[in-house]
């Protein structure tokens, strides 16, 4: 049975349907990384090595962390994040 | 089987006392029943487009429809059936009740449902957290503004508004050129926020821009404010609910609003032509969202417009419209002096030193027009007056003349030119009875390397 | 995952690195979310690693990491 959550493509379907992901950059040399912490243990020793590679190949990391890991990230933080970074890497969920 | 009787089928549902009084009836006929309580014969029922049970049909050896009756009448069934006597414990006659797919809750869903099929469009399925708006913006469907989601019950909704199959195509929409059927247009129009009985004039009008006349590629490529501008004639602008009066050209009126958004979706969502991507205007103006009018007819002193350009009746005509533009004239009295305050305003078209290249179009409102109908004066002769009035010294308009480095190359000093091409000033008739203002609608470049304004009749 | 989501819709390119254990449940929440953000897994558990070891897994994963990120 259809539903109200089904609809009909508009365009003319020369693409993937779905919301597309921002375009990626040729490289993160030059690019502010933002490395968002969960802040679930042993998650900020991944990333501490993450950043280190992130710095060797040119990104400059800006670290971030939620207060906890059982809700999305508040909203303050998701904003100061847009406006900082150009690319996130959220991690580490287990 | 009866000779000459072909074969018989009764609609019938539970829940009518009809159908139950003529149970014994039917079970004495040799007939096919077709219960609207299972699906199989409810998708049966819509097809057969049933509107009462119980409905008596003859089909002949090829399965064709012959006849039908519905209700009960001992007489109508004798005749139908050949069969006599039948049903006499039962009252004589008795009318049935609706069918099942007539039932105002269900008809969405059954149409979606049975007549889904002719719908050829990638379904897109919203994701469970998606909030049915937000969804539609996140991939890219809208102007800016929200769009009515078009689910398929919305959508066959919108295609009974037309005769036309939806699989049709309409025209090679640009810049990618894929082929638009009407389908894809009826899509773009519920998300506009279309009624079914607007979409015919939709339609006309993404075939008139397609045109290579209208050029709708060169137009979403120009730097220029241009998009475009739909004025519709004849009698289906008052029978779809349009403006033509007071605030033809602003917000509030449904038809107007949606009908002219309606092109502006076809064309960016089936065309791919969306800002900043292909549209690449400096500017712009918010009649990119829509614009759309209808011509006025009782107060208008001369023919419609689309009448002016050879097509009579239900039609649209689209313009290449950057701005609109208001020309004040409170003391006028007669239509020499008014022309001249027209001529003077339209010499500013673009830029008062640049001629030719480009069109514009006059809306003349009523308090103005009533000038021109009292003067006696037809639409040639304000033509003609106005051509007369817009004759530009070239001297005046080269390159650096009057300490301005734009305009006409330096060679036309000495000549003579009109600021319009020939046909590059249409004349149109719109707006509320009070108020001594008209206006004046720029448009691009005109001819082969812009776009010329195309008449197109509306069909069903 | 909704971060991130989120944060692509504001135009941040974003990734989100989780466990295998968490493959499922990524499955799940990007079919509800309707958005299916770029996603790299490594091995399960990490709660009981060393330092060492966890620096370890960053480097195996980082080059898919660059590669969720980069065109």
């Amino acid at each position: 049975m259809t539903t109200t959550r089904t609809v009909l493509d508009p365009t003319s379907e020369l693409v993937p349907a779905g919301i597309p992901k921002v375009e990626r950059p040729a490289t993160i040399d030059g690019l502010r990384v933002g490395l968002l912490d969960i802040t679930k243990p042993r998650g900020n020793v991944f990333l501490d090595r993450l950043q280190q590679l992130l710095e060797e190949r040119g990104a400059r990391v800006e670290r971030f962390a939620k207060p906890t890991f059982t809700k999305p990230a508040p909203a303050d933080l998701r904003y100061e994040i847009s406006t900082k970074c150009d690319v996130v890497i959220e991690a580490l969920a287990d | 089987m009866m000779a000459g009787v072909g074969t018989l089928l009764a609609v019938v549902k539970a829940d009518c006392p009809t159908c139950t009084l003529v149970r014994p009836v039917l079970d004495r006929l040799d007939v096919e029943i077709v219960s609207e309580d299972d699906d199989a014969g409810l998708e049966r029922s819509w097809h057969l487009g049933i509107d009462t049970v119980p409905t008596l049909i003859r089909l002949d050896d090829g399965g064709a429809e012959v006849e039908r009756i519905v209700g009960w009448s001992r007489e109508q069934w004798e005749a139908f059936t050949h069969v006599s006597p039948l049903g006499d414990e039962l009252p004589p006659h008795r009318p049935g009740c609706g069918s099942k797919t007539q039932d105002p809750s269900l008809v969405d869903e059954l149409r979606a449902r049975f007549s889904g099929s002719v719908l050829r469009s990638r379904r897109v399925d919203l994701a469970e957290l998606e909030d049915e708006h937000e969804a539609m913006f996140e991939r890219g469907w809208t102007d800016g503004l929200p769009v009515v989601p078009p689910t398929e019950a919305r959508v066959l909704r919108m295609l009974e508004g037309t005769t036309r199959a939806p699989d049709e195509v309409v025209a090679l929409a640009p810049p990618d050129l894929v082929e638009c059927t009407v389908e894809k247009v009826a899509v773009n129009a519920v998300m506009a926020g279309c009624r079914p009985e607007h979409l015919p004039v939709v339609l006309a009008a993404v075939e008139a821009a397609c045109t290579s006349e209208f050029n709708m590629h060169g137009l979403l490529a120009t730097t220029w404010f241009s998009g475009p501008l739909l004025i519709v004639d004849g009698p289906i602008a008052e029978r779809i609910g349009m403006n033509s009066g007071i605030n033809a050209m602003g917000q509030g009126n449904r038809a107007n609003a949606t009908i002219g958004r309606a092109l502006q979706l076809t064309i960016r969502n089936v065309g791919g032509g969306k800002p900043g991507v292909v549209d690449r205007a400096t500017l712009g103006w918010p009649g990119k969202y829509t614009f759309c009018f209808a011509e006025r007819t009782d107060t208008n002193p001369w023919d419609t417009l689309a009448a002016s350009r050879g097509v009579d009746g239900d039609a649209v005509t689209l313009f290449a419209a950057g701005g609109v533009q208001g020309v004040v004239d409170q003391l006028s009295r007669d239509p020499e002096s008014l022309t001249r305050s027209f001529a003077a305003c339209l010499r500013a078209v673009a830029h008062p030193k640049l001629v030719i290249a480009f069109d514009a179009v006059l809306v003349v409102s009523p308090e103005h027009a009533r000038i021109y109908r009292e003067a006696g004066w037809d639409r040639a002769r304000l033509h003609a007056e106005l051509a007369a009035l817009l004759q530009v010294d070239g001297s005046d308009a080269v390159q650096g003349a009057g300490g301005i480095a734009e305009g006409l190359p330096a060679h036309l000093a000495g000549v003579t030119l009109p600021k319009f091409r020939d046909g590059g000033l249409l004349i149109a008739h719109a707006g509320g009875g009070a108020g001594l203002f008209s206006a004046i609608i720029c448009g691009w470049a005109s001819g082969d390397v812009g776009s010329s304004p195309v008449t197109v009749p509306i069909g069903t | 995952m909704h971060d991130i989501a989120d944060l692509e819709r504001r135009g941040v390119v974003g990734a989100f690195v989780a466990t295998v254990e968490f493959v499922d449940g990524a499955d799940a929440q990007a079919r509800a979310l309707g958005a299916e953000p770029a996603a790299v897994f490594v091995e399960h558990p990490i709660q009981d690693r060393t330092d060492d070891e966890m620096r370890a897994i960053a480097e195996g994963a980082f080059e898919e990491i660059l590669r969720s990120v980069t065109a």
